[in-house]
């Protein structure tokens, strides 16, 4: 699909990569450009350019440090020149008095106060757990075919159609459906909804518990989002009650909010974080599959059928000192971006009912051209939040350049590889990952959390981000200090990501999700599975 | 003989799933069948298992939990079967295989009112069938679950586990280890039998410097000349169990004196052979015996394990010389005795090379139009026995379709009733299983009736 995925607002150009030789060439200063001779092999020019390249980004990231540390050798140099003596005299022709002193003293105070109250509070995530579907519910593709074949009896169209779809997917063998999806014919019940949505979530939760040592009576904020499962009384409330919690909870409960309503229930906790002192806020990130599996033969509204699996996350977050030392990272940015005002991107993904009444959600053809839009949107808005001064300069010279002095001017694509080291892609199907990772130049190894995440587990909507998260920490991937970039697609149309910072090393997790079959990841995932 | 209304109304399904294996299969695997398997191309079996539970405490809340963890562990279990939880596609030769492809065995769930042991006092066999759930195949064979289970909950206690299979895969001993090897794993134990996958053994190294045993391969020669009968009798299934003594005074009936001694037979040839005289006369021959061919298990004869997973019974015609007399019970249980001695090795060996030989023309329905008297006593079924459940009691089973005189199948009876002791369960049309009742060869060993027609 021509994915138009232009980083500046002029006339999409389709997106080729630049290679590294000719998009420095445009941007560095005509002074350093060698004439490259063409004969010089590919690998010699770029390994010049590279070391190039880094020289510059080492200059401008430490710009500062780098011109104040002339001037104080030359400050030193000069104190050294005029000896004690005359120092002494210079301290004495500056004539203080006493009014002149104090208020000096509390202006400093003063500014040094507001900067303090003013800094919002740091958020930590003190841990997080993955729901692990049990093995019976366990869906092989050559299950999940011939169930579809025997509902689907009268359209064997559709029944291909899925069969292509599940082929070219990225899910494996070990993907889970509830219970009640198992049955010819499924049994969306009310009951089962709500008895998928236990399991998940007090699954979950009690692992959180046990992980985090938290007692229930300490949750001061709860936040469950589930998109298409809105019961009455809420999930929420379904929580409160089985774990007795307090009567002063804030309880909140997201739902129709899609894919992305996971980083939009961290953004609600940080905000409440910042209001409610020394609070613990625990976010439940799902999605209740039974209600919604589609049973009729409009091909637009069978795709989330191949795709979408059971799957949920709770997370612990705290803006309390003591948890400094124990939390695994610390939340540094949310940037959430929706493009719902453009009348495509609020249609593109939509719940609505076919033409013999079953209700299905219906994905539009230009889905993959809507999340480039709007993932131009937040990258624009996350870029000069993240990126190292050296690439928004690169950034900056190179707009200045198009607008000013030649259009034709290839964009600079800001490498945001320098702005993390671990990126976590929504699982939300092969085409997302495949589109992001080209356009964001990622390596295989970035994706990789990504795409084993889909393999293993399907799409589990919210909660995906956390599963792979998991595998990054599983696979002993995470040091202090690395930065990791969540970004999750969803219906509206929304762009959400968040920038996490790890705060301490983090151990290989004994109980994740992932630890009975980590050492067989990563697979190789074959572009077309044959069934 | 209860209307069909009241049955419709004592077991109601509530639903139909696919249970899969807990690890997924490497793709690409398959399995193929022998030369034995593809005679029994055109059966399945049914069996039916009976349980009480342990524990008086399952109460209310546990209906439906119990079908639950048989569930989970069937999944356990189904890790071992790869050829149970495949498909059938056809070969370069249009033979069958099984391609292992993951898909499941199909799972239904029931349940009946009352209880296990109402039930079993007055069932007949068109209500058991409603325990045991089972699907013809498809048009389209690689949809089509080749192996069922249905677990019916009885609402004031009791269990039911039907298990039916297709024939070409599995005989009766591998579906009975099939249900043992469940039953294990629900204990938390290994299993026990594990299955086998392998083919027969190999008939390339056979030195055949003897007559070959024609007998055998003739009456297989002749099922395939024979065409398909397509008759559309309604037959009807009675349950008659003989305890331990009776089993024993039946065999001495039937002793004889050989050459060298008396001869004592077996329980499964002291009781084919009353059979065979009782229905003949039955069906109108005074002095004489229908048709009838045995049916063996050839496993301990041919050297495999039990556990070799897949066909080894071993047809064969017992031939009887016109007009009897004097006690035709005796004879027909001599002419038993002597063609089940010719079945050994050698013999079975014979036909297994021959048919590999003339595999074009393989036999496609073994049990034709004789009586057929099929010995299904080598496995023990009662050994299966769940978590939170005793042993069964009471195990029923069917080979089907019946399309001849009739059938008997000879099952080893409770183990409570002692070593001897045998179920039977015969198959003949619905006037002749009434005759059979009152007959006096069968009634003098006062049989208990299980099932009535």
């Amino acid at each position: 699909m021509e994915t138009p995925f232009a980083f500046i607002t002029s006339p999409p150009t389709p997106t080729r990569s630049p290679s590294i030789t000719i998009h420095n060439s445009h941007c560095l200063p005509s002074s350093q450009i060698i004439n490259m001779p063409p004969m010089l092999p590919d690998f010699s020019n770029s390994v010049k350019l590279k070391y190039v390249k880094l020289g510059y980004q080492y200059l401008v990231n430490h710009i500062i440090t780098l011109t104040l540390v002339p001037i104080m050798l030359g400050v030193s140099i000069e104190i050294l020149r005029l000896g004690p003596q005359e120092i002494l005299n210079l301290w004495n022709s500056l004539h203080f008095n006493l009014v002149q002193i104090l208020c000096s003293a509390f202006l400093i105070i003063f500014v040094a106060t507001v900067y303090f109250m003013s800094k919002p509070r740091t958020i930590y995530l003190v841990d997080y757990a993955c729901f692990k579907p049990p093995v019976t519910c366990r869906v092989p593709f050559a299950t999940f075919m011939e169930h579809s074949r025997l509902i689907l009896k009268n359209n064997p169209k559709s029944v291909e159609f899925q069969m292509r779809i599940l082929e070219r997917s990225g899910l494996g063998e070990e993907t889970c459906l509830p219970p009640a999806i198992h049955y010819i014919p499924p049994k969306p019940t009310m009951e089962a909804a709500r008895g998928e949505a236990e399991l998940v979530i007090f699954s979950a939760m009690d692992s959180l518990f046990k992980k985090t040592g938290l007692k229930p009576k300490d949750i001061d904020i709860l936040i469950v989002n589930c998109s298409l499962f809105s019961p009455t009384p809420s999930l929420s409330a379904m929580v409160i009650n089985k774990y007795k919690l307090r009567s002063n909870i804030k309880s909140f409960n997201l739902s129709g909010m899609g894919c992305s309503a996971g980083l939009i229930s961290i953004d609600l906790a940080r905000d409440l974080l910042q209001v409610h002192p020394n609070s613990n806020a625990v976010v439940v990130s799902t999605e209740i599959i039974t209600p919604n599996y589609y049973q009729g033969n409009e091909r637009a509204m069978l795709l989330p059928n191949c795709l979408f699996r059971m799957g949920g996350a709770a997370i612990l977050l705290s803006n309390r000192r003591s948890e400094r030392r124990r939390a695994k990272y610390r939340l540094v940015h949310v940037v959430r971006t929706h493009k719902g005002a453009d009348d495509k991107a609020y249609r593109c993904v939509f719940e609505e009912e076919d033409k013999e009444g079953k209700v299905g959600i219906s994905l539009s053809k230009d889905l993959m051209a809507i999340a480039g839009e709007a993932l131009k949107s937040n990258i624009t808005t996350m870029g000069p939040l993240v990126l190292p001064a050296s690439e928004q300069l690169l950034f900056l010279l190179t707009l200045i350049g198009r607008k000013i002095f030649n259009p034709k001017w290839k964009p600079y694509i800001p490498d945001f590889k320098q702005a993390f080291e671990h990126f976590c892609i929504h699982a939300g199907g092969r085409a997302v990952i495949d589109e992001l990772q080209k356009n964001l130049q990622l390596s295989t190894e970035h994706v990789e959390a990504s795409r084993m995440t889909l393999h293993r587990f399907g799409n589990t909507s919210s909660s995906s981000l956390w599963y792979e998260l998991n595998y990054i920490e599983s696979k002993g991937r995470m040091k202090k200090g690395d930065r990791v970039w969540q970004i999750a697609f969803g219906s509206g149309f929304k762009c959400n990501s968040a920038v996490w910072k790890c705060n301490k090393t983090i151990k290989t997790p004994i109980d994740g999700p992932w630890t009975d079959c980590i050492d067989r990841y990563p697979v190789h995932i074959p572009e077309i599975v044959k069934l | 003989m209860a209307t069909n209304n009241d049955n419709n109304n004592i077991v109601s399904y509530i639903c139909k799933r696919t249970v899969v294996s807990t690890k997924p299969i490497e793709p690409g695997k398959y399995m193929t069948f022998s030369v034995l398997d593809r005679c029994m191309e055109k059966n399945h079996i049914r069996m039916v298992y009976y349980y009480q539970s342990s524990s008086t405490s399952l109460g209310e809340g546990e209906f439906g939990k119990m079908t639950k963890n048989l569930k989970e562990t069937l999944s356990e279990m189904l890790n071992y079967y790869p050829m149970v939880t495949g498909r059938l596609v056809r070969d370069s030769e249009e033979k069958w295989k099984v391609k292992c492809n993951d898909a499941g065995v199909r799972v239904v769930e029931a349940k009946a009112k009352g209880s296990v042991e109402e039930w079993l006092k007055n069932v007949d066999s068109e209500k058991e069938h409603m325990l045991v759930y089972w699907e013809d195949m498809y048009h389209k064979p690689y949809y089509w679950s080749t192996f069922y289970v249905q677990i019916t909950e009885f609402e004031e206690g009791g269990l039911a586990i039907g298990l039916s299979c297709f024939h070409l895969l599995a005989d009766y001993t591998s579906a009975t280890n099939f249900l043992k090897a469940w039953s294990d794993i629900s204990l938390g134990n290994k299993i026990t039998v594990l299955p086998l996958f392998h083919p027969l053994p190999s008939t390339r190294k056979r030195i055949s410097n003897h007559h070959p045993y024609f007998e055998l391969i003739n009456h297989y020669k002749s099922s395939i000349e024979r065409p398909i009968p397509i008759k559309e009798e309604k037959y009807t299934i009675i349950s008659l169990g003989f305890s331990h003594q009776m089993v024993n005074a039946c065999i001495s009936k039937a002793q004889f004196n050989g050459p060298s001694g008396p001869i004592t037979m077996t329980p499964f040839e002291a009781l084919a052979g009353l059979f065979w005289a009782s229905i003949s006369n039955i069906k109108g021959l005074q002095n004489g015996l229908i048709d009838m061919s045995i049916c063996l298990d050839a496993r301990k004869v041919l050297g495999l394990d039990y556990g070799f997973f897949g066909n080894t019974m071993i047809y064969n015609k017992v031939h009887s010389n016109g007009n009897l007399e004097g006690n035709i019970f005796v004879q027909a249980t001599r002419y038993i005795g002597e063609v089940v001695a010719k079945m050994d090795n050698e013999g079975i060996m014979d036909l297994i090379e021959w048919l590999e030989k003339n595999e074009m023309n393989s036999p496609k329905m073994i049990n034709g139009p004789d009586l057929i008297c099929v010995s299904l006593e080598n496995v023990d079924p009662y050994l299966s026995v769940f978590q939170d459940w005793l042993k069964p009691l009471r195990v029923s089973c069917y080979i089907e379709p019946v399309l001849g005189e009739g059938q008997v199948l000879i099952l080893p009876g409770t183990p409570e009733e002692g070593p001897l002791s045998r179920v039977v369960m015969v198959t003949l049309k619905e006037d002749e299983a009434i005759k059979l009742f009152e007959d006096d060869l069968i009634s003098q060993f006062s049989p208990t009736i299980f099932m009535k027609c």
